[in-house]
């Protein structure tokens, strides 16, 4: 399937980027019938999302 | 998306409810919906796209300019004022799950016989969990265009006849429109774009903050909080050589109350100490009062206005403009009552009698009166306030003037004693004195030191108290800009991520549809030893090689063109490897025999569910023979002149 082949496609990026990338694909499929959708919101909660992930992530490896 | 069943009811010529079964197995995967000309074909092919997308779709037009949907012998059957109802339920598969979709249209038919329609249609999209239980889809657009959006429909749904666009030579736009949509490219670049969008506005936003910010009040409080530690350790200091001085001057103090030619004088000293220590405190107590007078006699300020008011009030009562003290009930009594306020019985006409009803006449309504005698009870109570007020603070101004005297002759006597002290002729007692004098002017100058540094301890730790506001105010700021500035840096190499990919992935796709539209054009081709190649180039033009090495598009006939069309369309579904069916309207209209023939035997290898509306005359022979062993359902659609309907007629 395309949506395979498209995740295979970014397996070697980094996990928050291939995550942030996976999640705006899905939006913009949802949306793909329209010609200017609306999905600056969707992304940035996506990558909000991933970012506080990270952060959490890497205050947890800091050194107490 | 494999297609189930699809139950139509009053749906254009189909009248009543009639269903079909589509074929769905791997080796029967094959639908005939065979039917002459007008029977019925494109309108079943309709419903299949009305049924998903519904008219239109997000902007895109899906079934237009064909006329009613409703059954018109539905219509007619209906009597006046009854609803009429037509739609079409779906049922198919999809990576696993199961979704039934219905989509329905009613209205009432009116007296002239036409049907007024709902604005809407309704339509609902139902999916099937795992457990086995029905759930409604809530987001039936997103769950649609996750399936098969609008805009790739007509790459899987679509008339045979019209296909033969993507051949065109003017047709590059659209094979690129194809490519992008059907292979997620579309995707892939709105995603890049709108990240980079993303990822400009968090730039942006980056840029109007700044972490310097934190930095700098962090500075300024660990300033104010040095310079605290320094100015109480200055305090404590003072408090400790002032303690030794006045330690020091006890000392002095006793040994002067012990000295035989000095304790005299130093127990008057002792005793104008006491006086000046308790009228200095008395002292504190007034300045203290009259400050509190001061703060709380704002409404001094406003004595001429009240007092103005009230000369005004008087003077409008006096002319009978505003009610008198009395109020009007009890005027209105005495005039019932026929009776004066000092209990003397009046006539009907009397000078009292018209007095009263002057005031009467010259009153103002209830409540207005009421407002004004309670304006003036509040004005009268405002002035005996203030001078009650000014009485108090004169008092204590009197007091005040009265300790600064007192206290003055005070330390004027305590100057005497000193001076006598000093000028003894005792070299002991003037030293003593002396040495006391100094210690008193440590004392002083100390405590005046002490004071001022206390004052600025209370200016640190009011700064301290709006930095550590503004500390907390940044922080805050400081945390959402760490996150913003990772969420930047996360956008944008997520962008980035798919520009680097993109081209790759554009151009791979490009490949192999070029090689599988070549390997299917090959076999469907009769011609196939003519033409040598099959090129999708960068532009995206769909380009036919002929054994001469010259570009042999122009050249194609409608039928060529057609297949051409066909393996474009088919290598898209193939490369894509989305599961989705093939429903072909009128396929083999134009082509020759051995174009339908070869169609007829490969087309069902190269989709995973075929759906085929056929005239009688296109399916036959060895395109039939074929086709056959594929064959999993099949139905024949049967239009009544009597009754202009279609009946679908299950054949197998």
């Amino acid at each position: 399937m395309q949506k395979e082949r498209l995740t295979k496609l970014f397996e070697t990026f980094d996990p928050a980027v291939r995550s942030i990338v996976l999640g705006v694909l899905d939006i913009e499929q949802e949306h793909i019938s329209m010609e200017k959708p609306r999905v600056k919101e969707h992304i940035d909660e996506i990558v909000s999302a991933v970012a506080k992930k990270e952060l959490e992530r890497i205050n947890g490896q800091e050194p107490a | 998306m494999k297609l189930e069943r699809i139950t139509i009811e009053n749906f254009r010529q189909y009248y009543g409810k009639q269903r079909v079964d589509f074929a769905k197995e791997d080796q029967k995967r094959v639908t005939v919906i065979h039917g002459i000309n007008g029977a019925g074909k494109t309108s079943f092919f309709l419903s299949i796209n009305w049924c998903l997308y519904g008219k239109s779709f997000e902007n895109v037009k899906v079934v237009d300019n064909v006329g009613e949907l409703m059954s018109k012998e539905a219509v007619s059957r209906a009597v006046i004022g009854e609803t009429v109802r037509t739609s079409v339920d779906l049922a198919f598969l999809h990576n696993g799950e199961r979704y039934m979709v219905k989509r329905s249209l009613q209205g009432i038919k009116q007296e002239d016989g036409t049907v007024r329609l709902e604005e809407n249609d309704n339509f609902t999209m139902m999916r099937t969990r795992a457990d086995g239980q029905a759930e409604r889809i809530n987001n039936p657009i997103g769950t649609m265009n996750s399936i098969l959006p609008v805009n790739v429909r007509e790459y899987f749904l679509f008339d045979g006849e019209k296909i033969d666009n993507f051949a065109k030579p003017e047709a590059a736009a659209q094979v690129k429109q194809a490519i992008y949509l059907v292979l997620k490219l579309e995707i892939l670049e709105r995603s890049r774009r709108h990240l980079d969008t993303v990822a400009t506005e968090y730039r942006k936003e980056l840029k109007n903050k700044s972490g310097k910010e934190l930095r700098d009040l962090l500075e300024q409080e660990e300033k104010a909080r040095a310079d605290i530690k320094k100015t109480k350790d200055r305090i404590y200091d003072l408090h400790q050589e002032k303690e030794s001085a006045e330690g020091k001057v006890g000392d002095i103090d006793k040994r002067l109350r012990e000295m035989e030619n000095t304790n005299t004088l130093q127990q008057q000293r002792d005793r104008i100490e006491r006086e000046l220590k308790q009228r200095r405190t008395e002292m504190e107590e007034v300045v203290s009062t009259v400050r509190d007078l001061a703060v709380a006699g704002f409404f001094v300020v406003a004595e001429p206005a009240i007092k103005k008011a009230i000369q005004l009030l008087e003077e409008k009562r006096e002319r009978g403009e505003i009610p008198s003290d009395y109020r009007q009930q009890f005027i209105k009594d005495l005039i019932s009552k026929m009776v004066c306020v000092c209990g003397r019985p009046f006539m009907d006409g009397s000078e009292e009698h018209k007095a009263l009803l002057a005031k009467i006449t010259h009153g103002l309504p209830d409540a207005l009166q009421d407002e004004v005698l309670n304006t003036c009870a509040v004005l009268h109570a405002f002035e005996q306030r203030t001078e009650k007020h000014r009485a108090d603070l004169d008092a204590a101004m009197r007091r005040r003037a009265e300790l600064v005297d007192i206290i003055r002759i005070l330390e004027a006597e305590l100057d005497d004693v000193s001076r006598q002290l000093k000028g003894s002729p005792l070299e002991e007692i003037s030293k003593l004195e002396r040495q006391r004098e100094n210690f008193r002017a440590d004392i002083q100058s100390n405590t005046l030191e002490i004071g001022s540094l206390h004052v600025r301890v209370d200016d640190f730790t009011k700064q301290i108290a709006e930095l550590k506001k503004e500390i907390d105010r940044a922080r805050k700021e400081e945390k959402r800009e760490v996150l913003l500035s990772t969420k930047l840096d996360l956008a944008q190499k997520a962008a980035d991520a798919i520009g680097e990919m993109y081209q790759t992935f554009a151009d791979d796709m490009r490949e192999k549809i070029q090689e599988k539209t070549k390997e299917i054009f090959k076999k469907l081709v009769w011609k196939e030893s003519h033409f040598q190649d099959v090129k999708l180039g960068p532009e995206f033009n769909l380009e036919v090689i002929d054994r001469y090495g010259f570009s042999a598009r122009p050249e194609l006939s409608a039928g060529e063109r057609q297949v051409l069309s066909l393996s474009f369309i088919m290598a898209m579904s193939r490369v894509s490897e989305e599961e989705a069916p093939l429903v072909m309207d009128t396929p083999f209209g134009r082509l020759s025999s051995h174009h339908r023939n070869a169609i007829a035997e490969h087309l069902p290898t190269l989709a995973d569910q075929l759906v085929l509306f056929v005239t009688d005359e296109e399916l036959r022979d060895e395109a039939r023979q074929s086709l056959e062993p594929r064959i999993g359902a099949e139905y024949r659609l049967e239009f009544s002149p009597r009754t202009s309907c279609t009946e679908i007629v299950e054949v197998r």
